[in-house]
């Protein structure tokens, strides 16, 4: 397996960290790409529909944006960009395990896998 | 819906050219930019029923090549200024009242757009968060607009902009009215029950 599995951070509310953390992702996600290897990024379901607040939201649905994007760039490079989100209470390994698989699978590509069922019946993200 | 009052907020002073609007010319990415905003909306004396937050600008280039600066300069104004503009003026506003936040069809991804793309998709994050936050009184929505010929899309060459409509079902760009008529529609109690969706104004290129 080649590539790097970046967990969102928790951020709060405050703008300076949410800037910080989506710089970070942007930073990973660049260095990735040079090397022409494949990313995931993991974040919580409940950030996608925005229910822990603005900050971590804005964080997840930053991620995915900038996943969807990436991929249709790394799908000309053979690389892929990927988003794993999980229900709280999730055991992490499970989740690694879902990241790992994606980084694998090196024809799925812009895909957003959720781990657990919390998002049934919620808005497609 | 009454008479009204509108406030514009720029950082260009083109803006105090309108006679329509009571202008506000300040750099929303500024520490003091959106209590300015905030201490002009008190100081008209009315109820603040809505707020469009619509800054945006385009720094584009392939992930491999996106420089610290672009990313910076397009997260700071498209999310973080978006953000900070709406939590300010938030505990203003008056039941009954909404924000609109502009997104854009790049939420959904778009080729060398990766720090614009992560702000639109950021402010999608941003508007599902406030709209849960400020319920019942407030209603928070976004409008995620395609390709729309306006500054920052004419300033894309010919035959790139060509090929993009030849991508679009209804074979061509929207105009800034259809924006508006949209913002409009999500201000008014004609969409009193919709809170925290995303309307994509984008002529069908979402399927196509």
């Amino acid at each position: 397996m080649s590539g790097v599995i970046h967990w969102a951070e928790e951020v709060g509310d405050d703008w300076a960290r949410v800037r910080t953390e989506l710089t970070r992702a942007f930073e990973v996600s660049r260095a990735s790409a040079q090397a022409e290897e494949s990313f995931v990024y993991v974040v919580r379901q409940d950030d996608l529909l925005g229910r822990r607040g603005p900050g971590n939201a804005m964080v997840a649905t930053g991620l995915l944006s900038a996943a969807r994007t990436a991929a249709l760039e790394g799908s000309r490079k053979g690389w892929t960009a990927n988003v794993v989100a999980y229900d709280d209470g999730t055991d992490p390994e499970a989740v690694q395990a879902w990241a790992r698989r994606m980084l694998e699978a090196g024809d799925v590509t812009g895909e957003l896998v959720r781990v657990g069922a919390g998002h049934i019946g919620k808005t497609l993200p | 819906m009454g008479p009204i009052t509108v406030i514009g907020v720029d950082i260009a002073p083109e803006l105090a050219l309108s006679e329509h609007l009571t202008p506000v010319q300040v750099d929303l990415t500024s520490p003091e930019g959106p209590s300015v905003v905030r201490e002009t909306v008190e100081s008209a004396g009315a109820p603040l029923v809505g707020v469009v937050n619509n800054a945006g600008i385009t720094r584009d280039a392939r992930l491999v090549n996106m420089t610290d600066d672009d990313f910076a300069a397009v997260l700071e104004v498209n999310l973080g200024a978006s953000y900070r503009l709406a939590t300010e003026l938030a505990p203003l506003m008056s039941d009954g009242g909404a924000i609109v936040n502009i997104a854009s069809r790049a939420y959904l991804g778009n080729f060398g757009q990766f720090n614009y793309s992560m702000s639109k998709g950021g402010v999608v994050g941003m508007t599902r968060a406030l709209a849960l936050s400020l319920a019942p009184g407030v209603r928070v929505n976004a409008v995620a607009p395609g390709l729309i010929s306006s500054e920052m899309s004419l300033g894309i060459p010919e035959e790139i902009r060509a090929r993009m409509v030849d991508a679009i079902p209804l074979d061509r760009m929207g105009t800034p009215e259809e924006v508006a008529n949209t913002v409009w529609w999500l201000l008014t109690p004609l969409s009193s029950y919709i809170t925290g969706e995303v309307i994509v104004v984008g002529g069908g290129r979402s399927l196509s």
